[in-house]
C-alpha cells in the first residue's frame, strides 16, 4: 500500500536477543495491518533456536504494513512492520480513505448518498418483495460509488485509487474482478509495494501464509470426548526443539550412566537452619568436585575436547507440559549455597515467565538435573551436548542403612538417603573417573558441616 | 465397488455396524417385521433377532428416553423416527436429556437419532419438514445431513461411533433418488464441508437434497464457474471451510429446504458477515423455505420449495452485480 505524504513511519525490527542469537522467525503477528497499537504491546511472537519471545511496538500508532511473514526467518535489525505514528485510535487508516479521491471517509460518502437513510429502507423492501426471502441485490445507481468490502481491502493492500477502476458491475459498480484485472494490466502506475524478499535463510516458512481470519466468537459446550481413539497433534516448536536434541546427543555421545548412593543426614539438619532446598547444596559439591576434576567440567566438539577453569552451571528446568529449559549459572564457583539457591531460584522463575534471553541458556560447562521432587530413585539423563556429563539427583528419601563407627562395630539407622545418577560420555572419559568424580561428590554431601 | 441408493447405502451402514459391534441395536416405530416406514431395516429382524431390532410402541419421547438409557449403560443404539417431524414427541428426551447429559453429569450419551426429512412428494405439512435447526439451536447434539450414498453410509457410521448424541437427517426425497458408488465395510465420514464442485464466480453454499440442486442450478450457467459446498455437517458446522470458498469466489448464494427463519443458512450467513467480511464483493443471498408450513397441493409445494431456477436467478442476480 502506498504511505501519504503525511504518515510517520516506525520501523518494528528482529530484536537482537543476546550476542549469539543472528536470526528469528515469525510466529504470529498479534496485529494486522489497519490495526491500532499501543506502545509496548505485543505487535508479533518470534522464535529463535534458543526460545521464544514476543515483540513490543516502539510507539503506539496504527499498523501500516507487515512487511516478514508468519514463517519466515531474517536476521536480526530487519523491519517486520511499520507503525504509522500520526494515525488515531478509532478512525479509518489513510488507505481507506484512499478508496474516494478526496478522502472523505466511507461513512461520509453513505451520508452524502441522496436518499440517506430512506433511500436504504426503500433497499430492503425491494429485496424482500415477490419472492419472500428470495432477495435479489439491488443496486444503488446515483451518488459517489460505493465499494464491496473486498474491493476496499484489495485496494487498501495495493494502494489503489478505485476512481480510477473501471467498473462492470451494475450501474458501473466495480467488482472483484474489476479490480483484480486493473492491478494485473498494471494500472497503478507500479505504485504497489512489494513487500520486500526476506534475507536468503536455511529456515523454510512453516506452511504457506495467508491472512488470519477473524476467530469465532460462539462459545461451545465441549461436545463428549471419543471413549478410545486418540487425537493428533503436532508437536510444539520447544518439543521439536527438545527432541531434535536430545536424539542429537544420544547419536553423538556414547552415553554411560554411573550412579553412588550418598547419605544426606549432614545436610538435612543444615536444612532446617537453611530453609534451602536439596539442590543448592548439590549443586555447591557439585561445583567444588568438578574444580578437583575438571575433565568433567568440559566440552567435545567433534575431536576438540575442552576443559574450563570456570564453572557455567546449567540447570534443568521443567517448563511444564510446555518443555524443558536450561538456563544456565555462570561462575557458580564464585557463588556460594545461599547464592546458588537465590540464582536457581531467579532463573526457574524467570524460565517459567518466558523472560530468558538467548544467553541465559547457552554456554554451560555441566548440567543438573532435578527431577526427584516428585519422588522417582533413579534415572538416565541424556547429556547436555557439547557436554560431557550430566548430573541427576533423585529423590532424598529415609532408609535404614548399616553404619559402622571406627571400632568396626556394625548398627543399623534410619539415614536420609538418595541416588547421584551421572550420564558421562565415554568418548571423553572413562568410568573410573566418573566414580571417582561421584565418590568426591558423596564425600563433600556426607561430610557437610 | 458396488453402486446403492442412498436408502441401501442407510441400511449398509448399520448392518456394517450391527455385525463388527454387539453393542449397536436399532429401535423405532414398525422397523421389525415390517422393515420400517421405508423398509430402511427392511430383513433386519431375521439377521439381528427381535432383540437388536425392536418393535416400539408410537412413542418417540419414550424411544428415545430408552435409548438415552442403553446408551448410558454402554449400548450404541439407534432410534429411528418414522417422520423427522414426529420427533417433537421426542424433543425433551433428545434436547434437554440426551444434549445435557455431558455437560450435567459427565456421561457420554452415545446414540443416534435418524430423521428421515424434507419435503417434495405432497407429504404435507407434518411429513415434510426439515427440523435440523431446532437442535442446531441446542448444545449437545450434533447434526448431520448427508447429501450422497457414499456420505450416508459414511456420516451414519461416524454417527454410531461419535460419543455425542447425533441427530442424522436423512432426506427422504433423496432414497432412491440418489444413487452412487459406496465403499463396503466400515468407513468414517468426517463431521466436515465437501467441495461438491470447484468454482471461481460464486459458491452456493448447501445440504442434503438442497446439494443436488444446487448442482443441478449451476452445471450451465452462462458459462460461470460456479462453487458447491456441501456442508454435510450442520453441528459442527465447518467454518473455515465456509470462510475458505468465501475467500475464493467473494459472492454466496446459501441455499436450505428449511424454513428461513434461524435455519441452518441463516446461521452460515451470519458466520459469514461477522468473519468473511473482508471478502464479500456482494451481498450474502439465501434461497430458502418462507415461513410457512409445507403444503400438500404439489403445485403450492413446489412454489414453496426452493427449486431449480430459483437457485439460477439468485446466481445470475448476484454474479452481475
Amino acid at each position: 500500500m502506498s504511505s501519504s505524504p503525511t504518515d510517520v513511519l516506525v520501523d518494528v525490527t528482529m530484536p537482537q536477543m543476546g550476542v549469539s542469537v543472528a536470526e528469528g522467525t515469525v510466529v504470529e503477528w498479534k496485529k494486522q495491518a489497519g490495526d491500532w497499537v499501543e506502545r509496548d504491546e505485543i505487535i508479533a511472537s518470534i522464535s529463535t533456536d534458543k526460545i521464544d519471545t514476543d515483540v513490543e511496538a516502539p510507539a503506539s500508532g496504527r499498523v501500516r504494513e507487515i512487511l516478514v511473514e508468519v514463517g519466515t526467518t531474517v536476521e536480526v535489525g530487519v523491519v517486520l512492520a511499520r507503525i504509522a505514528t500520526d494515525a488515531k485510535p478509532g478512525e479509518p487508516h489513510a488507505s481507506e480513505g484512499d478508496a474516494s479521491a478526496d478522502g472523505t471517509s466511507e461513512a461520509d460518502v453513505a451520508l452524502d448518498a441522496p436518499g440517506g437513510a430512506g433511500d436504504l429502507s426503500g433497499d430492503t423492501e425491494a429485496t424482500h418483495a415477490g419472492t419472500a426471502q428470495r432477495g435479489s441485490p439491488e443496486v444503488r445507481r446515483s451518488g459517489p460509488r460505493r465499494y464491496s468490502p473486498v474491493v476496499m481491502r484489495i485496494a487498501a493492500e495495493h494502494g489503489i485509487d478505485l476512481e480510477k477502476v473501471e467498473g462492470t458491475g451494475r450501474g458501473g459498480r466495480v467488482r472483484k474482478p474489476d479490480v483484480l484485472a486493473y492491478i494485473e494490466s498494471g494500472g497503478n502506475g507500479g505504485a504497489a509495494e512489494e513487500p520486500p524478499m526476506h534475507i536468503e535463510s536455511p529456515y523454510k516458512p512453516d506452511a504457506p501464509t495467508e491472512r488470519k481470519p477473524r476467530p469465532s466468537r460462539i462459545g461451545r459446550a465441549e461436545p463428549a470426548p471419543a471413549a478410545t481413539a486418540g487425537q493428533g497433534r503436532p508437536l510444539s516448536r520447544m518439543r521439536q526443539s527438545i527432541g531434535r536434541a536430545m536424539i542429537e546427543s544420544l547419536q553423538t555421545a556414547a552415553t554411560c550412566t554411573t550412579i553412588i548412593e550418598a547419605d544426606m543426614t549432614g545436610i538435612a539438619g543444615d536444612r532446617e537452619k537453611t530453609g534451602l532446598t536439596w539442590l543448592p547444596y548439590v549443586a555447591r559439591a557439585t561445583v567444588e568436585a568438578l574444580r578437583e576434576f575438571p575433565s568433567l567440567n568440559a566440552t567435545l566438539e567433534g575431536e576438540t575436547f575442552t576443559e574450563y577453569d570456570a564453572v557455567h552451571l546449567g540447570i534443568a528446568v521443567s517448563l511444564g507440559d510446555g518443555g524443558l529449559i536450561v538456563p544456565v549459572i555462570r561462575d557458580a564457583q564464585d557463588l556460594s549455597i545461599e547464592g546458588l539457591g537465590k540464582a536457581i531460584k531467579a532463573l526457574a522463575r524467570r524460565a517459567r515467565d518466558g523472560e530468558l534471553t538467548p544467553d541465559d541458556v547457552r554456554g554451560g560447562t555441566f548440567t543438573i538435573t532435578n527431577p526427584g521432587g516428585y519422588g522417582s530413585i533413579m534415572a538416565t539423563p541424556v547429556i547436555n551436548q557439547p557436554q560431557v556429563a550430566i548430573l541427576d539427583t533423585e529423590a532424598v528419601v529415609k532408609r535404614p542403612v548399616v553404619l559402622s563407627d571406627d571400632r568396626g562395630n556394625d548398627s543399623i539407622a534410619i539415614r536420609h538417603m538418595t541416588y547421584l545418577c551421572m550420564s558421562w560420555d565415554h568418548r571423553a572419559l572413562d568410568g573410573a573417573l566418573a566414580a571417582q568424580f561421584l565418590a568426591a561428590l558423596r564425600k563433600r554431601l556426607e561430610w557437610w558441616n | 465397488m458396488p453402486t446403492m441408493t442412498y436408502l441401501q447405502a442407510i441400511s449398509d451402514a448399520m448392518r456394517e455396524e450391527m455385525r463388527s459391534d454387539e453393542r449397536v441395536f436399532v429401535m423405532g416405530e414398525d422397523i421389525g417385521t415390517f422393515g420400517g416406514a421405508f423398509k430402511v431395516t427392511d430383513g433386519f429382524i431375521d439377521e439381528f433377532g427381535p432383540q437388536r431390532v425392536m418393535d416400539t410402541p408410537l412413542a418417540e419421547s419414550a424411544i428415545i428416553g430408552c435409548a438415552i438409557g442403553a446408551a448410558c449403560e454402554g449400548l450404541r443404539p439407534i432410534a429411528e423416527m418414522q417422520f423427522s417431524d414426529f420427533v417433537s414427541c421426542g424433543f425433551d428426551q433428545l434436547v434437554n436429556v440426551a444434549g445435557k447429559m455431558y455437560y450435567r453429569q459427565g456421561l457420554s450419551v452415545n446414540i443416534t437419532v435418524r430423521l428421515p426429512s424434507g419435503g417434495g412428494f405432497s407429504g404435507g405439512p407434518f411429513h415434510s419438514q426439515n427440523p435440523e435447526g431446532w437442535f442446531m439451536h441446542s448444545p449437545g447434539l450434533k447434526v448431520v445431513a448427508p447429501s450422497t450414498a457414499e456420505d450416508a453410509k459414511g456420516l451414519l457410521i461416524s454417527a454410531v461411533h461419535d460419543p455425542n448424541p447425533v441427530v442424522f437427517m436423512e432426506h427422504k426425497h433423496l432414497y432412491r433418488r440418489v444413487k452412487g458408488d459406496v465403499a463396503e465395510g466400515t468407513y468414517e465420514t468426517p463431521f466436515s464441508a465437501r467441495t461438491a464442485r470447484e468454482g471461481e464466480d460464486l459458491t452456493v453454499i448447501a445440504y442434503g437434497a438442497m446439494v443436488h440442486t444446487a448442482l443441478e442450478a449451476t452445471e450451465d450457467l452462462d458459462g460461470a464457474s460456479i462453487e458447491v459446498l456441501d456442508l454435510r455437517s450442520l453441528v459442527p458446522l465447518d467454518e473455515e471451510a465456509i470462510l475458505a470458498s468465501v475467500r475464493k469466489t467473494s459472492k454466496v448464494v446459501i441455499v436450505d429446504e428449511a424454513n428461513a427463519t434461524c435455519a441452518a443458512g441463516a446461521q452460515v450467513a451470519a458466520l459469514i458477515a461477522e468473519r468473511g467480511w473482508e471478502d464479500l464483493d456482494g451481498p450474502v443471498v439465501r434461497v430458502s423455505t418462507p415461513d410457512v408450513p409445507i403444503p400438500f397441493s404439489p403445485t403450492l409445494e413446489q412454489a414453496v420449495l426452493p427449486q431449480v431456477d430459483d437457485v439460477k436467478e439468485a446466481c445470475r442476480e448476484l454474479l452481475a452485480y
